[in-house]
């Protein structure tokens, strides 16, 4: 199908949201700032939960929650992303499946994205990622050459360096800000910093 | 973290730790760690607790070195002990060696088939090896023997919510609010499941459930959003009203956005 873009703010926060919470199952959404059609940049995430993924109303909450965010900041919700707690199964679960079914009844091109724990290290030569598209309503793997991630090493530098610093600490999930509603799940800290450690050069992330 | 505590604040600390149950392994193995080696001699007994604390945070930070340095400063000391054999196996559970844990942890049984410890790590390895329907015979089988084990019955309520398998869930959660009326949080839990599984009936429970925990504890959002969420539906006698909830968040200074 489509080509896919992964952008370095996304795939950050979803590395940060995972490494956060290395004991549990963590999903979150992928979003999209750019128009429909045509290749779809994923410019960012919300990272969700970490907690009861299969039960239905705080994910339904967080969904419409997410869903207004988006209509008030031009963004469109373009796929979710999952990563177990048993690092070694990478494979989406039937939770992962509906939610991911349920995106993509509004965006045709969405995508399913699980995070390969058992691969994750501070040296991956390629992100320790595994993406679906759908395709006559089944979830398949999506051809890797379809999928892109411009500055792979930067990317991974930053993530290296955010953990190592504490910053990923920063990040604040659905479940967190139920937890304490004056956090802020856009996570707009996490975002400055991000764009501090990218490169000066590179102004687009 | 102050990197100037004290030694008595540094040994309070993990005090709280422990008593809280909390998880925090990286600030266990800081402070733990320097309690260890700057002050070790003035912790008098409390060094072996202190000892078997920081070696499990240690095992969750993949530090096998510290982890192997605690683990035999009480191999040492108590070297016929189960509660350090358990510690030896935790290891090796780290370590992914869960074969010969099981065997350290069915040895233990062997010679004493009460000891719940080695019962429940050999759960967790089943859980740990991605078998949760086996996991889930042993621990109900576990319940049957010890049906007051609340950390059990809260378990096994997860192994089935992450099976999907609501009904039984709910039937864990009912069980601990039985025996803990007054935890809000099992309460928003069961009205989690229940909302899940749908229906009327299972709704109109979730409502209820919803409203208690909120009644025990005013801050808890998830029920107030879960309320909110269902209020308005249901029969018409029990319709909550819209307004009342959202009245509520006005009060809490909240809104949806």
């Amino acid at each position: 199908m489509g080509e896919i873009e992964l952008s370095c703010r996304a795939y950050v926060k979803m590395h940060l949201h995972a490494c956060l919470f290395p004991r549990c199952s963590v999903n979150g959404l992928l979003l999209s700032s750019g128009a429909p059609g045509g290749a779809v940049c994923v410019t960012d995430c919300v990272p969700l939960l970490h907690s009861h993924l299969s039960l239905a109303p705080i994910t339904q909450l967080a969904l419409t929650q997410v869903d207004v965010w988006c209509s008030q900041t031009q963004q469109r919700i373009v796929g979710y992303y999952q990563a177990n707690a048993c690092a070694s199964d990478s494979s989406p679960t039937p939770c992962a499946l509906k939610i991911a079914d349920k995106i993509s009844e509004q965006c045709s091109n969405a995508v399913l994205l699980m995070i390969d724990g058992g691969k994750m290290s501070p040296h991956d030569r390629v992100p320790p990622i595994v993406m679906y598209e759908r395709k006559d309503s089944k979830w398949i793997l999506k051809d890797k050459h379809t999928i892109m991630l411009r500055q792979w090493e930067e990317t991974r530098l930053i993530a290296n360096q955010m953990l190592d610093s504490g910053d990923h600490a920063l990040l604040v999930d659905f479940d967190s800000h139920l937890d304490d509603i004056t956090k802020d799940w856009t996570n707009q800290k996490v975002n400055n910093k991000i764009l501090e450690l990218a490169s000066p050069a590179n102004g687009n992330v | 973290m102050d990197p100037f505590l004290s030694f008595t604040e540094m040994r309070d600390k993990l005090r709280k730790w422990r008593e809280d149950n909390c998880r925090n392994s990286e600030q266990i193995v800081d402070v733990g760690e320097e309690l260890i080696s700057d002050h070790g001699s003035k912790l008098g007994d409390d060094v072996w607790i202190i000892y078997e604390q920081v070696m499990i945070a240690a095992l969750d930070c993949s530090r096998d070195d510290l982890a192997m340095t605690c683990l035999q400063e009480l191999r040492k000391q108590f070297p016929d002990s189960h509660r350090v054999k358990r510690l030896s196996g935790m290891r090796l559970e780290a370590l992914e060696r869960y074969d010969e844990a099981t065997k350290y942890y069915e040895a233990i049984l062997q010679d004493d088939p009460t000891n719940t410890a080695a019962r429940k790590r050999k759960i967790s390895i089943l859980k740990a090896q991605g078998k949760p329907a086996e996991a889930i015979r042993e621990l109900n089988e576990y319940l049957e023997q010890f049906v007051g084990d609340q950390e059990a019955w809260h378990e096994l309520s997860e192994l089935y919510i992450n099976e999907h398998d609501y009904g039984k869930a709910a039937f864990c959660l009912e069980e601990l609010m039985m025996t803990n009326p007054h935890n809000h949080l099992y309460c928003e839990q069961y009205a989690e499941v229940k909302y899940t599984q749908g229906g009327l009936d299972n709704l109109e429970l979730s409502r209820k459930y919803f409203a208690q925990a909120l009644r025990l504890n005013n801050r808890n959002m998830r029920a107030l959003f879960g309320l909110y969420m269902l209020a308005g539906r249901g029969t018409k006698e029990n319709k909550c009203s819209v307004k009342a909830v959202e009245e509520m968040l006005e009060s809490m200074q909240i809104t949806m956005s």
